[in-house]
């Protein structure tokens, strides 16, 4: 990646004062984050592990354990793909609760997973017993190299530490139907739980990641999207929670710290209950905790929205005389399972909805294993062709066929990763 | 007694008031009422009340775990009061399990709460379960439905095969195949050649009434 003050500059003249030339990725997305437009509608690199990793055939025991596979993997597989902003994920929910002891189930095939069957945390007295955070137990180092490499990598403003926010964190230690009781109740015991959430798991983890030169890290938080917790749950609990992770990281480590990624995002599955008002609860909510404005999707049944009702929060909830940018999110499911001529109707829709006025980007809420390839790169390429500035009056009359790739494998030859990768398949 | 405790049975079941529900069922029992009746008229009644409450939007997720809570403890206490298959004596018989390499419990277990409650008999083969033990379960069990759970992208293709055995076994010729979870969704549950898809626990009871 480019100079990142350079790209936001670029970004910033494009979008506010010379919309003229073509913009490299990182500033297309800059210039949309301001609530303008860039040249063409970017496209976020999603949460892509397990796809990745499927794609690129490297095994499973290898690849959740060795952050230098895991980050070029990822990185090989988003540059195949063509996304604008790349991203680096990992299985976010777990480093914590396993470095504490608590039972995990391994796979040959994908990421692992907490069996919350056996709680590490069964009752008050287990907060105690646990203590603090240990950061060189577990993959914590794994997780802390990971962060370090996706800066290292050039990912510029892009880098960033991952986490576990501390709902979630509750929820795998202790199972999400014994977090939502302490809720609502036993809220003494809730607070408990965060304090320990907080405090003794995951700052640990940060200051590690912190000490390894991590400037900003994000903490996932998709137990407190909707409905797994209400608007007013998220507002009462999760939110004043990630301020507290916020002001520490700030003050003892000089780090950004954004918890609640995903937190109150609106993932009704039901299209006859979607609700207008209590998407726009959601979206308020999520607003709260999100580093920068945004109108944020990220997991929910998008395919089957109004994305009207999107488009109109955005606007409705404008600053400095701008819509809110908007990060319009695939459904990860709607994506696997459509044929490539559908997502391009859908993406087509979308960008007649709410691109034409700018501030509108594209991501998948989390590409499944077993997507089709094709579907990724015929969504990439729609969203660019479809989504250049000026948006045409006629839509409907550019057609966007599915997209002719490279097989991934002729692609990666030549490329700095391939020795990571063609190695990692190796038998040991 | 009667129709008013059953009220304050459904009603604590409803709003997942655990041990107000409890209480009251060992308060029916003690006063003679029939455990079906208090099973049927107290805690059914409560808990399909939350259903509909989730359906209208009214209820959400955090609700509906207190109320699958009342409905569990609840059931604990009458259960030893019920004469054997009474509780179940009209419905179908399910057999249910989370595929292997995944532990993820709460879409189940809401599941089983929610065909109980309809009359279902349901078997609960737990989590992590291979796929030899479904193939078991459906010899042994003769179930009319078998369901599969799973909450991972990776973990779902072992639904694939599941199925794939059942058929090979010729089991599949009265046995309808219903699968689940997060990743899951309709396109996939034709990929993989099942019989429905539940997209919540509301949907598939709704969906195993109609197999």
């Amino acid at each position: 990646m480019a100079n990142p003050m350079l790209e936001i500059l670029r970004g910033l003249i494009y979008g506010n004062i010379l919309p003229v030339g073509k913009l490299s990725p990182g500033a297309r997305v800059f210039a949309t984050l301001m609530g303008r437009h860039g040249d063409i509608v970017p496209f976020l690199a999603p949460q892509i592990h397990d796809h990745a990793m499927t794609v690129a055939k490297v095994p499973a025991r290898k690849y959740y354990y060795d952050a230098e596979l895991l980050v070029d993997t990822e990185l090989a597989v988003e540059r195949w793909y063509g996304f604008d902003a790349p991203m680096i994920t990992a299985d976010n929910y777990n480093f914590e609760v396993e470095a504490l002891g608590a039972k995990m189930v391994y796979s040959d095939y994908g990421m692992p997973a907490v069996d919350t069957n056996q709680p590490l945390i069964k009752e008050r007295a287990d907060l105690d017993r646990l203590g603090a955070l240990d950061p060189t137990k577990g993959r914590i180092p794994v997780g802390v190299e990971i962060a370090r490499l996706s800066a290292a990598k050039g990912l510029g403003l892009f880098a960033n530490g991952l986490f576990c926010s501390p709902f979630s964190f509750i929820c795998a230690a202790t199972g999400y139907p014994k977090a939502v009781r302490a809720l609502r109740k036993d809220p003494a015991y809730a607070k408990e739980l965060f304090d320990y959430a907080e405090n003794k798991a995951i700052f640990p983890y940060l200051k590690a990641q912190a000490k390894a030169g991590v400037k900003q890290t994000i903490g996932a938080d998709a137990w407190s999207a909707f409905p797994n917790l209400t608007p007013e749950m998220v507002d009462e609990w999760v939110v004043p929670s990630a301020m507290r992770l916020k002001e520490r990281g700030k003050k003892d480590l000089k780090m950004r710290v954004s918890a609640g990624a995903a937190a109150a995002d609106y993932c009704e599955e039901d299209p006859a209950k979607f609700n207008k008002e209590i998407m726009f609860k959601c979206l308020s909510v999520a607003l709260k905790l999100l580093p920068m404005n945004m109108t944020m999707t990220v997991m929910g049944r998008t395919q089957d929205w109004d994305m009207r009702w999107v488009q109109e929060f955005a606007v409705k909830n404008k600053k400095w005389g701008r819509k809110l940018p908007i990060y319009a999110s695939l459904n990860s499911r709607f994506v696997r399972d459509s044929t490539p001529q559908q997502i391009v109707e859908k993406i087509r829709e979308w960008i007649n909805i709410m691109g034409r006025d700018g501030g509108l980007m594209f991501f998948i809420g989390n590409v499944p294993a077993d997507t089709p390839p094709v579907n990724v790169h015929t969504a990439l390429q729609a969203v660019h062709k479809l989504g250049h500035y000026p948006i045409a009056k006629d839509l409907s009359a550019i057609t966007v066929e599915p997209h002719k790739f490279t097989p991934f494998d002729d692609w990666l030859k030549g490329q700095p990763e391939a020795d990571v990768i063609f190695k990692a398949r190796e038998k040991k | 007694m009667g129709e008013g405790l059953y009220q304050a049975i459904s009603k604590a079941v409803t709003e997942g008031e655990e041990e107000e529900a409890v209480k009251r069922v060992q308060e029916a029992l003690k006063s003679g009422s029939p455990p079906v009746e208090i099973m049927q008229r107290g805690i059914v009644a409560g808990i399909s009340k939350a259903g509909e409450l989730w359906k209208a939007n009214e209820y959400f997720l955090p609700d509906v775990i207190m109320a699958a809570d009342a409905f569990k403890a609840a059931m604990a206490v009458l259960k030893p009061s019920l004469k054997e298959g009474e509780g179940a004596k009209k419905g179908k018989k399910v057999v249910m399990g989370v595929v292997q390499g995944d532990v993820h419990d709460l879409g189940k277990s809401l599941v089983i709460a929610m065909l109980t409650s309809a009359g279902f008999e349901v078997i609960d083969l737990g989590i992590d379960v291979p796929l030899q033990k479904f193939i078991d379960a459906a010899r042994e069990q003769k179930p009319d439905i078998i369901g599969l759970g799973a909450y991972m992208t990776t973990t779902m293709l072992e639904m694939k095969s599941i199925i794939a055995e059942l058929e090979k076994q010729g089991l599949r010729r009265k046995l309808k195949v219903m699968v689940g979870g997060v990743p899951t969704s309709q396109e996939f549950a034709d990929q993989v050649g099942a019989d429905a898809w539940g997209k919540d626990a509301l949907d598939a009871v709704q969906k195993a009434l109609k197999l």
